[in-house]
């Protein structure tokens, strides 16, 4: 099988867009990660593939087809396309899908790129929207929603652990620090954890949205774009940067409707993903340097630091309190800012995760920088939790 | 109007499932039976949720999972004031969503 590296990075900053299209946006970040990596925009450019992720184009903004449409903007044609939609997992699935397509020997070069534009629609519909990947007739028609379930998972972690809103608010706090250095997030100040966790008008400054979880916990509604240029090992010369290795990729599923899991804590498919990232890649936890976790509420940063091994199980929360996940800490978590922080673009969102990575892995991530980073995971959580993706990346090159 | 929900019964191996799944996740049998779902349950976990998805005119509304006495677990609409873990609630079947031209049933569990 062949080696796969990432040679180029482009991402638009998250929030709202305002620089055209759906399309527009798009494009910005692929041209973005083509410059990056030195691809002449003309014939003979020597793109063989183009994945778009995305889950809501269709619905959200009325168009589909978008990885072809994307070609022809690009003039990328006569490149292969397909749009990937598999949730909030889907930017991981089609940076997994660009892998095998160049590790089976089909492509040299592929561009993924993920995007969301959902700041489009209002916040109920938006609401709506996300929630159609939940159980149709066991979980969607009883207006269940993501944010539902998080709630329903917060409380069991406190009852079960001792994890407290403070807790949470702690986890928030670190991402949105992080997010100060990073030129492209969409939440840009950091809030007092007095404020939102101990202030006696906290219940105003941070209400709840899903009870215990409350704003500060939730990540925002964001736009946004991000892509990467994927290349075959053997053909990576061609390319102005040195590629950051793809080491290993996981993917696991769980039950569609949650109360089914036989233990409603578990994150199973978060721990077997990871477990067979590591085993590809032929690390452990202990290796990893920098995370980026999927922490679309505070209180899954928190579990799943312990599903992939940072931690042991009900102490991820106290790995927090003592800072041992903020930069210089013992494993740094999200510092890009995180979905809480960053922000969410679900197509996007699993793309975003990885370039942040890339630029930790080549020493760019100038204000963030994890000092002598050589490994890193990110996890991409699909539904809740019934469909995760697990990347290891790497700037060690082997023979 | 649907007064019931039910659980779905595996006619091999016995072993419930709720919501419908096309296959047994015990046996690979494809054949259920409907099994009534009701009486008494415990609540196993809950929240308040205050920014519903379009359709639902109300400041919030509280959601739950429960266990039933034959040990299935399913999530729901819950109405009661008080809650707590662990607390006995009763289960009602009723419209959990106004559709257009048609109304969405399913449980909704009440205090005791």
């Amino acid at each position: 099988m062949r080696q796969v590296g990432i040679v180029g990075v482009g991402h638009t900053r998250f929030g709202k867009w305002s620089g055209g299209t759906f399309m527009d946006m798009l494009c910005a970040a692929a041209v973005e990660a083509l410059d990056d990596a030195g691809v002449k925009l003309r014939e003979g450019h020597g793109i063989d593939q183009v994945f778009v992720a995305s889950m809501g184009s269709g619905m959200v903004n009325r168009q589909s087809g978008v990885a072809s449409a994307l070609v022809d903007s690009l003039n990328l044609r006569p490149a292969m396309a397909e749009t990937i939609e598999n949730g909030p997992a889907s930017g991981a699935s089609a940076v997994k899908l660009g892998y095998m397509a160049i590790a089976s020997g089909l492509c040299d070069a592929v561009l993924v790129v993920g995007g969301e534009m959902m700041r489009v629609i209002s916040g109920w519909e938006g609401t709506d929207f996300v929630a159609t990947m939940l159980h149709t007739e066991g979980e969607y028609n009883y207006g269940l929603t993501l944010p539902a379930f998080a709630g329903m998972f917060t409380r069991l972690c406190m009852e079960k652990y001792g994890v407290t809103e403070k807790d949470l608010s702690i986890v928030s706090v670190k991402n949105h620090e992080n997010a100060m250095h990073n030129p492209v997030a969409h939440i840009r100040l950091v809030p007092s954890l007095y404020a939102i966790a101990e202030d006696e008008d906290a219940n105003v400054i941070n209400p709840y949205v899903a009870d215990p979880l409350r704003m500060y916990h939730v990540c925002p509604v964001s736009d946004g774009a991000a892509a990467v240029l994927l290349c075959a090992m053997d053909v990576k010369d061609r390319f102005l940067k040195k590629p950051v290795k793809i080491a290993g990729i996981g993917q696991a599923t769980d039950t569609h409707a949650v109360a089914e899991r036989e233990i409603p804590t578990d994150l199973l498919a978060v721990r077997v993903a990871a477990e067979r990232a590591y085993k590809m890649a032929g690390v452990t936890a202990k290796d990893i340097d920098v995370a980026e976790l999927h922490d679309a509420f505070q209180i899954l940063e928190i579990v799943e630091s312990e599903e992939v091994g940072f931690f042991p199980r009900g102490e991820g929360h106290l790995a927090a309190r003592l800072g041992d996940t903020k930069i210089g800490g013992r494993i740094p978590i999200n510092t890009s800012g995180g979905l809480k922080a960053k922000g969410h673009p679900l197509g996007a969102t699993g793309v975003s995760q990885i370039v942040e990575l890339v630029r930790q892995l080549r020493g760019e991530a100038e204000g963030r920088q994890v000092q002598g980073a050589k490994v890193g995971l990110a996890v991409n959580f699909g539904g809740f939790g019934n469909n995760v993706v697990a990347t290891i990346l790497t700037n060690q090159e082997e023979d | 109007m649907e007064t019931k929900m039910f659980a779905y019964k595996c006619d091999n191996c016995g072993e419930l499932h709720h919501p419908k799944h096309y296959v047994c996740r015990k046996c690979g049998c494809r054949d259920f039976v409907e099994v009534p779902l009701e009486g008494e349950v415990i609540l196993l976990t809950y929240t308040k949720v205050y920014n519903l998805p379009e359709g639902y005119m109300k400041p919030f509304m509280a959601f739950g999972i429960v266990r039933f006495e034959n040990g299935l677990t399913v999530s729901g609409q819950i109405e009661c004031e008080e809650l707590h873990i662990g607390m006995k609630l009763r289960t009602t079947v009723g419209v959990i969503k106004e559709g257009v031209g048609k109304d969405y049933y399913g449980f909704i569990f009440k205090g005791i």
